[in-house]
């Protein structure tokens, strides 16, 4: 008449909290998680492959559609890849205005993972306090290059447009109002009682695991590993900013969560500087019309808001596409650690897991 | 008391249930609504602006005026309170479906089950301790009768209100068995565990003001607890320990934030109601929120002060004579009532979730030990004074 069984669920693809289509398989002792097997592909649209269909100028659009919340980033990632394939140099302003979007772009990208974090744990205000000033960024993405999210920002050799008259004053207005709204976050949700209990020690992965399993980005730094592109192999114009790695020992929920929170005020210090130290100058440096490419190959790194995302590109001799190209998705490979954060814990452990991974679906099925 | 016939005593009993529901059917709704508003409010948004009508005819153009200039509508605060009759109508017009591997009979019962227990409470609360009014002369059958604060005046009404609260669980169990479903199965065991260990807390709680006034008459206990008679001046204490401790249990027991695990959205869906639509969906909405007004009476009337302004004994200290304050009223009952509804709601929009083996620790390791304390302290106090 009794017996145990262990019960298979599938959290997703379509639930609430597996942050798109996010499938993963559970089996579960009662609620004590056994195994846990992520299954990803349901957004599979092919963008590498159809990258090898596209112009290098062509396919910057599919980029917008990885990583949809910070599209700015994974632009910087094209443009800076291809750049690097030419050999192009681009002028210090352009620099320096890509600089400061990809950092705003990161503040949105941090604030959307708060907000859906924080909902995931049951805290529902943190998603419209923070929703309020991520519309601030948005806008100013919109007053920039006219859209949103799929912002297609940059242009290879620099910039399409400067920047259009009232930006800065606009950038300013945020920046004065941004830092009171962290320390608002913080009132909510750092020193909660209930918030500490469901992200201190859950979903540990030690820097040794972080490293093993390829894991960057906050999830590593929170593990007490200082590693940032933006320092590490610095470029647009992160090598002239003044800024610190945040990092904390404890490689859990909570810690990957402080660490983001400072992350926001790190940008919020470059696009500060970014602002005040504008250079005057072109935005658009002289390029070829068509770009032909020898044989050649190369790997551009940089630190998108949820690790190291890099691009791939390999050049045949005088094709206007590449041969090859291949993105490092830093979501799809911190997806990887999933099983090993929950393994042995909760049911509700997972959830907080898949949230603290900040994982965007589009960029992992790409 | 005039005597009755039995006829009199009939109607006049289905005056005062028909009465009782009604308030039921229409705080229920309102709560909701309160609900989207207090939460739109706290989270700087406007919560329900807009139903019927929205920007069409008179008031659609002072709307419309307005947020030309910019602001927001006076109307817009009262523009969302048809959203309750639409929501009811969705619930009732919705298609009822019953998933084919579910067990029909159980499926169909469990709801009902829940809505019963949560409306039957009710017969033992009173709202009011004495006659609110008599109706005239002229009505026929009921002429001359005093209409009663409360439906029933039964002397362990607590016991009949416990006993019967806990009936609820089974709706929540028997519902997500009956589903065949994994996530109701994982909300209704969660939802076992937690109402059967909450429900520990709660009733000892519950047993200090017992314990205080030495009665089990809702409407005797919260007279005594108000006016202090026959308590000492100390038994403040365990009053203010016992009210906070029943308010976090019966959070719990209603499954609200932040322990609504057995409908924790981001983990199990809906919970135990994952499968059920339509009416059948609103009847466990329903003696949801029916719950949370008891809970809320509950606490009114035992731990604030019921009837009487001041809580936990403190109305000694306002003499009877004074005008209003100093008497009973059914605006002090219902305004405390209200009051806790809204820290419901304010709660709700503030806390994250618990985690489920963390509720239990809270539950076991904390509460219970503390309460059991309370009531020795609340024993002795009585024992020594």
């Amino acid at each position: 008449m009794f017996k145990n069984e262990e019960m298979e669920i599938n959290l997703g693809p379509q639930h609430p909290s597996t942050h798109g289509v996010l499938r993963v398989k559970l089996r579960l002792d009662g609620e004590t998680v056994v195994k846990c097997t992520p299954i990803i592909g349901y957004l599979h649209r092919g963008v590498e492959k159809i990258c090898e269909n596209k112009t290098y100028f062509q396919g910057q659009v599919w980029t917008d559609r990885m990583d949809y919340v910070a599209a700015i980033s994974n632009n910087l990632g094209w443009a800076e890849g291809v750049e690097k394939l030419f050999g192009i140099e681009v002028p210090r302003r352009a620099k320096y205005i890509r600089t400061m979007l990809t950092e705003m772009n990161r503040i949105a990208s941090h604030l959307l993972w708060l907000a859906t974090h924080a909902l995931d744990i049951g805290a529902m205000t943190v998603f419209l306090y923070t929703f309020r000033e991520r519309e601030y960024l948005l806008d100013l993405f919109e007053a920039f290059c006219g859209a949103r999210l799929t912002t297609t920002a940059f242009r290879i050799g620099g910039l399409r447009e400067d920047l259009p008259p009232g930006f800065i004053k606009q950038a300013q207005a945020f920046q004065d109002m941004f830092l009171p709204c962290i320390d608002e976050y913080e009132t909510l949700l750092t020193e909660n009682r209930i918030w500490k209990k469901r992200t201190v020690g859950v979903a540990r992965l030690s820097a040794e695991d972080c490293i093993a399993l390829g894991v960057t980005g906050p999830v590593l730094r929170a593990a007490g590993v200082p590693y940032d592109i933006r320092k590490a192999f610095p470029s647009a114009a992160y090598a002239e900013m003044d800024f610190v790695i945040p990092t904390r020992p404890e490689a859990d929920t909570y810690a990957r969560y402080l660490v983001r929170l400072e992350e926001m005020r790190q940008s919020h210090r470059i696009i500060q500087q970014c602002i005040d130290g504008l250079p005057e100058g072109p935005v658009m440096a002289k390029i070829p019309k068509i770009l032909k490419s020898e044989v050649n190959e190369v790997y551009h790194a940089i630190e998108a808001p949820k690790g190291e995302l890099g691009y791939y590109f390999v050049g045949e001799k005088g094709g206007t596409m590449p041969y090859r190209m291949h993105v490092r998705a830093p979501s799809f490979v911190n997806l990887q650690a999933l099983p090993k954060m929950v393994e042995g814990r909760l049911l509700a452990d997972v959830i907080a897991a898949i949230g603290t991974l900040d994982v965007v679906l589009g960029e992992i099925d790409r | 008391m005039p005597t009755m016939t039995l006829t009199q005593t009939l109607v006049m009993g289905l005056i005062q249930i028909v009465a009782v529901l009604i308030l039921i059917f229409v705080m229920v709704p309102l709560l909701t609504f309160a609900e989207r508003k207090v939460i739109g409010y706290v989270q700087v948004r406007l919560g329900a602006t807009r139903t019927a009508g929205g920007h069409r005819g008179l008031t659609g153009a002072l709307n419309r005026g307005m947020w030309a200039m910019g602001k927001v509508p006076v109307l817009s605060i009262v523009r969302g309170l048809p959203v309750f009759i639409a929501d009811i109508l969705k619930l009732i017009l919705k298609e009822d479906i019953i998933p084919e591997k579910a067990d029909r009979a159980v499926f169909t019962l469990a709801p009902i089950i829940s809505v019963m227990a949560a409306f039957g409470v009710f017969s033992a609360i009173a709202f009011y301790p004495g006659v609110l009014f008599t109706f005239p002369k002229a009505f026929p059958i009921v002429g001359g009768l005093p209409f009663m604060g409360f439906i029933s005046d039964v002397n362990v009404s607590l016991l009949y209100i416990i006993g019967l609260a806990s009936v609820g669980v089974y709706g929540i169990v028997l519902g997500a068995w009956a589903s065949n479903s994994k996530y109701p199965l994982l909300g209704g065991l969660r939802s076992a565990a937690q109402i059967v260990s909450y429900e520990v807390p709660l009733t000892l709680s519950l047993l200090v003001p017992v314990v205080l006034s030495g009665s089990l008459n809702f409407r005797e206990m919260s007279l005594r607890l108000a006016t202090g008679e026959g308590m000492s001046g100390l038994a403040v204490f365990p009053l203010a320990v016992g009210f906070l401790i029943y308010t976090t249990c019966g959070f719990a027991e209603t499954n609200r934030s932040p322990f609504d695990l057995p409908e924790a959205e981001n983990e199990l869906v809906a919970g135990f109601h994952t499968e059920y639509s339509g009416m059948k969906f609103g009847f466990f909405y329903l003696a949801e929120y029916t719950n949370m007004i008891v809970v809320s009476t509950f606490a009114s009337g035992f731990f604030l002060g019921g009837y009487h302004l001041l809580p936990f004994g403190l109305q000694r200290f306002i003499p009877a004579t004074v005008p209003f304050i100093g008497q009973p009223s059914i605006l002090f009952f219902f305004g405390k009532v209200f009051f806790i509804l809204f820290v419901y709601l304010w709660v709700r929009a503030t806390l994250p979730r618990y985690r489920y083996d963390q509720l239990m620790d809270v539950g076991w390791k904390y509460l219970i030990p503390l309460t059991l304390v309370n009531l020795f302290v609340a024993a002795m106090i009585r024992y020594a004074f």
